[in-house]
């Protein structure tokens, strides 16, 4: 059954439409749109280029696809067919191409789209009961290849991103240290040559001061 | 002072240097200074201009010259003289104006004056040759008060500044003490006071004494002509110093500081110069003259003199000129344009300060909000104190970083906003961004200002149909129009809509687009409510569109044998809470009768005369059940906005309905007695206002000010979120809502004070919007001058609504009393402000701008909420009035206070074919039975209801071509329609402008003929609030009482 739905733009996650009376009974709608936001936030930045791709959290699964630089995702139980899902955001992609594709790049402001909410609902209604004719005969018509479609869990796809930061983030700290490293290095090597050959300057100094005040005294 | 000056200046970039012009205008003879020179203003008189006194041979205004003074030196650096070149496009120099400006701003010394050689200007000294009056040497406030000076003779006389007249003044030593370093005048007076004092050399002994009059000033001839006064209300009574032989003009109203220099009361009415105009001209107080006996009537008791507001509202404009980047009037005014300093001086000030804010109000053809997105760079705002960049913003460190104006923060400004300055500081990209330049803005808001997408409009009906409905034909009035304004409501192809109706149970309609007709299901458990479907209930209009019509239509037909006379309402409402709290939306209540069943029910109360008078009075106009306040609280979190409306002709407790209203920024729509032939077309087209206008959802409203103050209480119908978010559910622009400040320090150092109302909410398109208004005023040292700054509309609106709410914990006489205490607190400080050096004697003194005051305070005390005892109107009628007066925007109100009153039987007489010269009767007369001549038709507009009163000898021709064959007939039978004639046909397009000019509710047409007891009195009599009647009192008593009250100490 499908429990929300969100439709987003991948190149910055702005969020183009969503679904009506979305996380309705669901208690911790909020974590999970919160979870979406993130994955979104991932998606923008070029990772998980996966276009297909499940992901499971908690009691439920987001399935989602991407397709010209727009993401539908949908939020589903563990229980509901993958194949239906699939289907049913394979609908929702044709009918927001058809209805919103020249604009979708464009779009400014958040919800741009929300006039699409509309549709959503209905469609969503089309897929709620898995038992209906339409739907069971959807389910066994082989054209549409779910199998390959990879599964994650949830923390893994968002660890994936944080990992990514951190290792970046190493990285670029280690540029700076080796990088103050060798600063220090050059420092430290102009200190020992001073350190060296000071006495000896300083005496070499003195000594030819007092030949130059003997010559003149004398 | 100098460098307050220099600090405040840059603060004002944009603003033109209206100071300046008096120096544009043509120099004027300059003469060298010969003897006295010109008197330095104490910072009172010294740039208001004077009119030429007759020892004076000086004009010391022009602040020319270079100042001899230490300061000077000082601030004149840090004045640029780019002003100068900013005069001649800047303002046309209304003379009046003049002084105003220049003493708030504090006008730079004029360019490039050497400071050895003073180019200030004098009058040549011929010309004064009288002295009528050998003025009393010493304070300024004698002299002041002898004199208002002409403001025209200022630009005349003023010499362009960069003329080098004389050697510099030579005398520094101001006769005035305290001139040169008064403590006291509003910041931004004692800023431009500088520049003044060392222009002006102060001549000692001779200024005083100017008392008389000269005839003949070179640059003012025609200053003795004295023409109508241009405030009607002036003393009758003699002037308590010498009478000046010529007029002196009333001076401006404007900024100077002048605590001290009172207007004559005996002015010569009006002067007005040559050059200014006349409104500019305001005397700095009015007073009335009451020297009678209470009760006797005198001569000089001429309430006919009585100051009236029939020209309606004036909106205080002053401050749009000063600031042109403030938000309009219509959406943000304050009680006074003017921020005291300080706790004390605050405490002073016995009126309220606040403001009231009508953040959608409608806008005028052409002027809309201009709509701004952001887009990636996000909204620009303050990081401490969130405020949102607005024109007093300023730009520094060459456009990387602005300062906040609220808190002074230096914030950074994001790159993709960047923009260089151009030389005098401002961004170079200023005109192509709307939020630097003008005061109300709408911003699109991003992701962050949402906790879900946006909500689409919702429609969500609960109607009652118990049998009272149905045989008022209220069902079927309600049904076709909700028909009829299918096509237009907001928000299309996203709105939804949904029905419950009730009587003993509840009917739910399943509106799914695939039926053909809708479905009904009946609960009767009214204990334990559960909703029979999940789903279409709440259907989307565009889509179920012929199930709601069919719904519709047979909706009257329905229940038309209904016999049903309970009405479930509690039950009704909760099932409605469950259906609509996943989205939200508007829920539009129509009740007929007294809710009888299941939680909620309420008693018959108020029936019992002996609880009036009593201190339990006032719990008869409080929801007695918890239910409705917690119902309330309940909708508003889920963002529901509750209209009520109620139809019934018996007691249905508006005050527990209305609590549902008020707490859900909704609104009390009553109709008593509904029949649909008599009501219809009010409800029509009141309903199908409501339905139709455009309506802000799931609303949050916040108003900031500056540091030091605080904005302490709300006052309206909304639900405090936090301490200072107001949730409205659903907003529109015929709601208004009202706030006190207090000041949370004891001094305000600050010159201005920004105000700043953020209204986010979801348009009906879809999209989320942030609307700023964005407001400054100066903060005041001076008493007076928040006076003169005052705003009687808002302040009356704020009175209002603090004696409605009074209303709510006291008995009525008590809110009564409330607020004439306020008055004449307010009053008596006025009083004691200028008693002193006046013998005022029993003369009632006031300020310009709030003379309405004491007839608007005997407005409110006679509204219907307020007014009388429980025989003078009934509950219901007293608690809807009351919530209904809590929303209203500042305008509506003051109409309904003081309603129009207009003559009409000699405009329908004159032949003009033209039906659009209306202008003809705009003719406001005072609300008393002695404008009404039984020779004439008079039509009464208080917004909500307009009544046509015949006079007893009204020609029969007008009453015949007006009412057809029923015009002998009893009037309260006849219909009021056109008849086919000419005359009749200019009289409905007269009713129909009227009605069109207010289009937020429909007022009905009553006719009354003279003598027609009891609906004379009931329509109208009543409401003639200037009358005595039963109790209460008239205008003139009223006075008379304020005036004992104010002298009594």
């Amino acid at each position: 059954m499908v429990k929300m739905t969100l439709i987003a733009r991948v190149t910055d996650g702005l969020p183009l439409a969503e679904g009506l009376d979305d996380g309705r009974d669901l208690p911790d709608s909020d974590m999970y749109k919160q979870q979406v936001k993130a994955l979104f936030k991932n998606l923008s930045r070029g990772q998980n280029d996966a276009s297909r791709m499940s992901v499971e959290t908690g009691p439920y699964i987001f399935h989602y696809i991407i397709e010209g630089r727009v993401c539908y995702l949908t939020m589903c139980d563990r229980s509901y067919p993958k194949k239906l899902a699939f289907q049913y955001l394979e609908d929702l992609k044709n009918e927001f191409e058809r209805v919103n594709g020249p604009n979708i790049e464009t779009a400014a402001r958040p919800y741009a789209f929300i006039k699409f909410d509309t549709f959503i609902q209905k469609t969503k209604k089309l897929y709620q009961d898995t038992r209906t004719q339409r739907n069971i005969s959807k389910l066994n018509d082989e054209l549409y290849e779910v199998h390959q479609i990879m599964t994650r869990n949830v923390q893994e796809v968002l660890g994936v991103g944080e990992k990514l930061d951190q290792v970046s983030e190493m990285s670029s700290r280690l540029t700076l240290e080796s990088r103050e490293y060798a600063d220090k290095a050059k420092d430290l090597n102009r200190q020992a040559l001073i350190r060296k050959w000071a006495p000896v300057a300083i005496v070499l100094g003195v000594v030819f001061l007092l030949f130059w005040v003997k010559t003149k005294l004398w | 002072m100098g460098t307050e000056n220099n600090k405040g200046y840059p603060k004002f970039p944009a603003r033109p240097a209206p100071s300046s012009s008096p120096y544009a205008s043509a120099p004027p003879p300059g003469i060298p200074p010969p003897s006295g020179g010109p008197p330095t203003g104490s910072d009172a008189v010294g740039f208001r201009p004077f009119p030429p006194s007759a020892s004076q041979p000086i004009r010391p205004f022009t602040p020319s010259g270079p100042p001899p003074a230490p300061q000077v030196g000082a601030m004149r650096p840090a004045q640029p003289s780019p002003f100068v070149s900013q005069i001649p496009g800047s303002r046309p120099p209304p003379p009046s104006s003049n002084s105003f400006p220049s003493t708030a701003y504090g006008p730079p010394p004029p360019p490039p004056p050497p400071p050895g050689a003073a180019p200030f200007q004098r009058f040549p000294s011929p010309p004064f040759p009288t002295t009528q009056n050998p003025p009393p040497q010493g304070p300024p406030q004698t002299l002041a008060g002898h004199f208002s000076p002409p403001m025209s003779l200022r630009p005349q006389q003023q010499p362009m500044a960069p003329v080098t007249m004389g050697p510099p003044p030579q005398s520094t030593t101001s006769g005035l003490p305290g001139a040169n370093a008064s403590p006291s005048p509003a910041d931004f007076n004692m800023a431009a006071r500088p520049g003044f004092q060392q222009s002006m050399p102060p001549v000692t002994p001779s200024y005083p004494g100017v008392g008389g009059s000269q005839p003949s000033f070179p640059g003012y001839p025609s200053k003795q002509v004295s023409q109508p006064p241009p405030m009607p209300f002036q003393s009758s009574q003699g002037p308590p110093g010498p009478p000046p032989v010529s007029s002196y003009p009333p001076h401006t109203g404007g900024f100077a500081q002048r605590p001290n220099i009172v207007a004559q009361q005996n002015l010569h009415p009006s002067y007005a110069p040559p050059t200014s105009n006349v409104q500019g001209l305001v005397e700095d107080f009015n007073s009335l003259s009451l020297a009678s006996i209470p009760g006797s009537m005198e001569p000089g008791l001429d309430h006919r003199s009585f100051p009236r507001p029939l020209d309606g509202d004036v909106e205080p404009n002053s401050f749009a000129e000063m600031y042109p980047m403030n938000c309009h009037s219509r959406y943000l005014r304050l009680t006074t344009s003017a921020i005291p300093n300080s706790q004390s001086l605050a405490s002073r000030w016995h009126l309220p300060l606040g403001a009231v804010v009508c953040p959608l109000a409608e806008t005028p053809e052409g002027e809309e909000v201009p709509l701004i997105d952001f887009g990636s760079t996000g909204i620009i705002r303050c990081r401490r104190c969130r405020t949102y960049v607005n024109p007093y913003v300023t730009f520094t460190d060459s456009g990387r970083k602005w300062r906040c104006n609220i808190c002074s923060m230096l914030n950074d400004v994001p790159g993709e906003y960047f923009s260089h300055l151009d030389a005098n500081g401002r961004r170079m990209d200023m005109d192509q961004r709307p939020e630097l330049t003008k005061g109300s803005v709408e911003i699109i808001a991003p992701t962050e200002y949402m906790v879900r997408p946006p909500m689409p409009p919702i429609y969500f009906f609960l109607i009652d149909v118990s049998i009272s409905a149905t045989k008022s034909g209220m069902l079927e009035v309600v049904a076709q129009t909700i028909k009829s304004c299918l096509d237009n409501l907001p928000g299309y192809p996203r709105t939804q809509i949904g029905f419950i109706t009730y009587d003993s149970t509840l009917h739910f309609y399943n509106m799914k687009s695939s039926l053909s007709q809708p479905q009904m299901m009946v609960v009767t458990d009214l204990d334990d409510i559960f909703l029979p479907l999940p789903d279409d209930l709440l259907v989307n209009l565009s889509e179920s569109r012929t199930v709601v019509e069919a719904f519709l239509d047979s909706l009257p037909m329905m229940f038309q044998d209904n016999v049903n006379v309970e009405s479930a309402f509690g039950p009704a409402l909760r099932a409605a809470f469950m259906v609509m709290n996943q989205l939200g939306g508007k829920l539009l209540i129509f009740q007929n009768s007294l809710p009888s069943l299941g939680a909620g029910r309420l008693k018959l109360r108020g029936d019992d005369p002996r609880v009036y008078g009593t201190d339990k009075e006032y719990a008869l106009r409080v929801a007695e059940d918890p239910f409705y306040k917690q119902m309330a609280a309940d909708c508003t979190k889920f963002q529901i906005g509750i209209n009520v409306y109620a139809f019934s002709d018996k007691y249905t407790d508006i005050a527990s309905l209305g609590t549902l209203a008020k707490y859900t920024g909704g609104q009390v729509y009553y109709y008593p007695g509904f029949q649909s032939s008599v009501h219809g077309d009010k409800l029509r087209h009141e309903l199908a206002r409501d339905l139709t206008r455009e309506t802000a959802w799931e609303a949050v409203m916040r108003i900031r000010c500056g540091k030091g103050i605080r904005f302490t209480s709300y006052h309206g119908n909304f639900m405090l979120r936090s301490t200072d978010l107001l949730a409205l559910p659903a907003v529109d622009c015929d709601k208004a809502y009202a706030m006190q400040l207090s000041l949370e320090e004891t001094l305000l150092t600050t010159q201005t004070v920004y105000f700043q109302v953020a209204l986010l909410y979801t348009a009906s398109c879809g999209e989320r919007r942030i609307r700023v208004h964005t407001s400054v005023a100066p903060v005041v040292a001076d008493l007076g001058e928040m006076y003169r700054q005052a705003d009687t509309g808002s302040i009356v609106s704020l009175y209002a609504r603090l004696a409605i709410e009074k209303s709510m914990s006291a008995k009525l006489d008590d809110a009564r009393n409330a607020i004439q205490q306020k008055i004449v607190k307010a009053l008596k400080e006025y009083r004691n402000l200028h008693a002193v050096q006046h013998r005022l004697g029993s003369r009632l003194i006031y300020p310009e701008t709030l003379k309405f005051l004491p007839l608007y305070g005997l407005a409110i005390i006679k509204s219907t909420p307020l007014q009388g005892g429980p025989a003078d109107a009934s509950l219901d009628e007293r608690c809807a009035a009351g919530f209904t007066m809590m929303a209203l925007p500042v305008k509506k109100l003051l109409k309904l206070l003081y309603p129009n009153l207009i003559r009409v039987d000699e405009w329908l007489l004159k032949p003009s074919a033209d039906h659009d010269d209306l202008r003809d009767v705009s003719n406001r007369l005072p609300l008393a039975a002695e404008s009404l001549d039984s020779r004439g038709l008079y039509i009464y507009d208080d917004g909500f209801r307009l009544v046509l009163w015949f006079g007893r000898m009204l020609s029969p021709d007008i009453a015949k071509n007006l009412l057809g064959n029923d015009f002998a007939a009893e009037l309260s039978r006849v219909t009021f329609q056109e008849q086919g004639n000419g005359m009749s046909k200019k009289l409905m397009s007269l009713v129909k402008k009227l009605r069109e000019n207010d289009p937020s509710y429909h007022p009905m047409c009553f006719l009354v003929r003279q003598g027609e007891q009891p609906r004379e009195g009931f329509l109208l009599l009543r409401h003639l609030i200037e009358d005595q009647m039963g109790g209460s009192s008239g205008y003139v008593d009223w006075i008379l009482q304020l005036q004992r009250q104010i002298q009594q100490n």
